[in-house]
């Protein structure tokens, strides 16, 4: 019987996500990610209220299964972008992180993040900030991402946001 | 002052086949200040949807040029146009983007107006030993000078020297009926609003919406995985609208397509769509046949790039967005973009439809990057004046037609001009009508 999700856990793969992102290792980002994962970034419907059902309204992304992922990562590296070319610099910062709840196969965890962003072409920085919500299962004995939703506190974007940048 | 400048802006010469527009134009901060007297506070401007305050007391606030507006209705139910502004101090009434409020009180001093925007309340205002000449004033939100609904679609202007709105959407109005007409019930809005800026003038966003030319150029990535997703079509991926056309590919012969452009600058970019089950509208196919007639809902089918003249957009290509620019610096623009869908969607459609409308229109999504970071790289080579001439005004000219053609008259529609285009001719003329827009707008509110 394995152990439930520990915080050191929990924080070792927010941490490595955001290093896979910030060094463009997207392969092995994707790695973390199950097959049928879902992978949400909802709209906001005013100043207070964050949209909550992708079925019938706006998400700024929402896909369930990571091929579609795959296709942003093919996007972002097939130099056919200029959206994505050259690429801008990003580090995520992951804090105050906690479990929600665990068992031995399944848990959830919440944290905050903050993506300063640098992109040189233009000289412009940005940092998008807000929570995530991490649905993990253990798969083979590892930690593995089932959902993850990114609540986006500042949404109206300068030019462009991707996979990458939140 | 601007009448000089004009010729060294537009360069509009018809009989040699000569129409040019100067770099300035887009980055010249006095052209900007100009632009928002006389073509956004000088003339109509779209506001929003009547769908976006369904009910008595619910309100919306937008823009016109730099002015707050406050679109409210009153308990009757009846609609109106306001400057959000307190006639007390100028303080912004209307605080939020869209709510229900019987009473908007203001945050500054608790003057307070009702749904219709008449004060209900000074506060102190026997204590305040006011003249008599202030209260012979009028103390209510100011009403927008002309304020008007074509089908749900709401316009205003600061100007009441307009031509009526009837007159100004003109034929054009055609092109929103094929909107509204989707549904009995009409159009609304899908909940949740996606708003972006760009480092950019406004009129790069007004020109790309109509702009067939650049969609395989900017967009490969985009295609290319749609055409990834064809090959392997799981329930994981959405299917696309451009598998049932042809029109856009470079390839397909004969006419796929083509642009109207219509009085007061109104332009339409279309391409021949099939009536097929990557589309939402698909399960209304028969039905809007019944209703509206086969020629007409084939035109609900096709692809639909709709300029309102000169800020709302619809387009109705990879799924529906309605889209309003704002202009914040002649640099600087800012996107207010909404999914429309008719009303009363089977839920399957409205799924699809939205799926389709995040992969391509969101700025997260894998196609409106390509093309804004593009406008930011027009901006930055407008600097030069080396040429000032731009040359992207040019196709289609020699294809142009005064009036309509065989696809409009199913419609009953006579635009001024009409191109029909094979797969790469991408017509440029249509923005001519911006143009010759923009400069009635200018020189009218010039000379007033």
């Amino acid at each position: 019987m394995n152990a439930p999700l520990s915080s050191r856990e929990a924080e070792e793969l927010l941490y490595t996500e955001a290093l896979l992102l910030d060094e463009s290792r997207w392969d092995e980002w994707l790695e973390l990610y199950l097959p049928d994962s879902v992978f949400w970034v909802p709209a906001w419907r005013d100043e207070t209220t964050p949209t909550q059902d992708p079925e019938s309204e706006l998400s700024l992304i929402y896909y369930r299964g990571r091929r579609n992922l795959e296709d942003r990562v093919w996007r972002a590296r097939s130099g056919m972008s200029v959206a994505s070319t050259p690429p801008s610099r990003v580090v995520h910062a992951i804090t105050n992180v906690l479990v929600e709840r665990a068992d031995s196969s399944e848990a959830v965890i919440s944290s905050c993040f903050t993506v300063h962003l640098y992109d040189r072409r233009s000289d412009r920085t940005h940092v998008f900030f807000g929570r995530y919500q991490h649905a993990l299962q253990r798969v083979d004995g590892a930690w593995r991402i089932a959902a993850k939703k990114i609540l986006l506190l500042n949404d109206v974007i300068p030019t462009v946001v991707d996979f990458y940048s939140i | 002052m601007l009448k000089g400048r004009l010729a060294e802006l537009i360069d509009d010469r018809p009989d040699d086949g000569v129409f040019r527009v100067s770099r300035a134009i887009f980055d010249d901060p006095n052209v900007f200040d100009l632009e928002m007297h006389h073509i956004f506070e000088g003339g109509w401007v779209f506001l929003g949807l009547a769908a976006q305050a369904p009910g008595p007391y619910d309100y919306f606030t937008t823009t016109i040029g730099r002015v707050p507006v406050l679109v409210s209705r009153d308990s009757d139910g009846k609609l109106h146009g306001l400057v959000n502004s307190c006639p007390h101090k100028g303080s912004r009434v209307a605080q939020r983007l869209h709510g229900n409020a019987r009473l908007h009180v203001c945050p500054y001093h608790s003057w307070s107006f009702d749904s219709a925007g008449q004060n209900k309340a000074i506060k102190w205002r026997k204590a305040g030993c006011y003249a008599e000449s202030f209260d012979a004033s009028s103390h209510d939100l100011p009403v927008l000078p002309v304020f008007g609904e074509y089908r749900g679609f709401l316009f205003g202007s600061l100007n009441a020297a307009v031509p009526s709105l009837t007159e100004h959407l003109g034929e054009a109005a055609i092109l929103l009926d094929l909107i509204a007409d989707q549904s009995e019930e009409g159009v609304e809005l899908v909940p949740g609003e996606v708003t972006f800026t760009y480092d950019a003038n406004w009129k790069l966003q007004l020109e790309n919406c109509s702009d067939a030319y650049h969609f395989t150029s900017a967009h490969p990535s985009y295609i290319r995985v749609l055409e990834q997703r064809k090959e392997q079509t799981d329930a994981s991926v959405v299917r696309s609208v451009w598998e049932s056309s042809e029109y856009w590919t470079g390839d397909a012969e004969g006419i796929q397509g083509g642009s109207f452009s219509f009085q007061y600058g109104h332009v339409l970019n279309w391409g021949r769509f099939e009536i097929s089950d990557a589309l939402p509208l698909y399960d209304r196919a028969t039905v809007l046949a019944e209703r509206h007639g086969e020629a007409k809902r084939d035109w609900m089918f096709n692809m639909r790039n709709l300029t309102i003249f000169p800020n709302l957009q619809i387009a109705e290509n990879a799924s529906s967005q309605l889209r309003v620019i704002r202009p914040v610096g002649v640099g600087k623009t800012e996107m207010r973009t909404w999914c429309i869908a008719p009303k009363g969607e089977a839920a399957e459609a409205h799924r699809q439809r939205i799926r389709q409308y995040e992969d391509f229109f969101n700025p997260s999504g894998m196609a409106t990057p390509d093309d804004t970071v593009s406008y930011e790289n027009c901006q930055r080579g407008f600097a030069s004046r080396v040429e000032p001439w731009l040359q992207g005004y040019a196709r289609g000219m020699t294809a142009s037609q005064p009036g309509g053609n065989l696809f409009s008259q199913p419609l009953g529609m006579e635009p001024q001009f009409n191109v029909l285009a094979d797969a790469q001719l991408c017509d440029e003329t249509l923005y001519h009508s911006y143009y010759r827009e923009w400069a009635r707008r200018m020189l009218e509110g010039s000379a007033s």
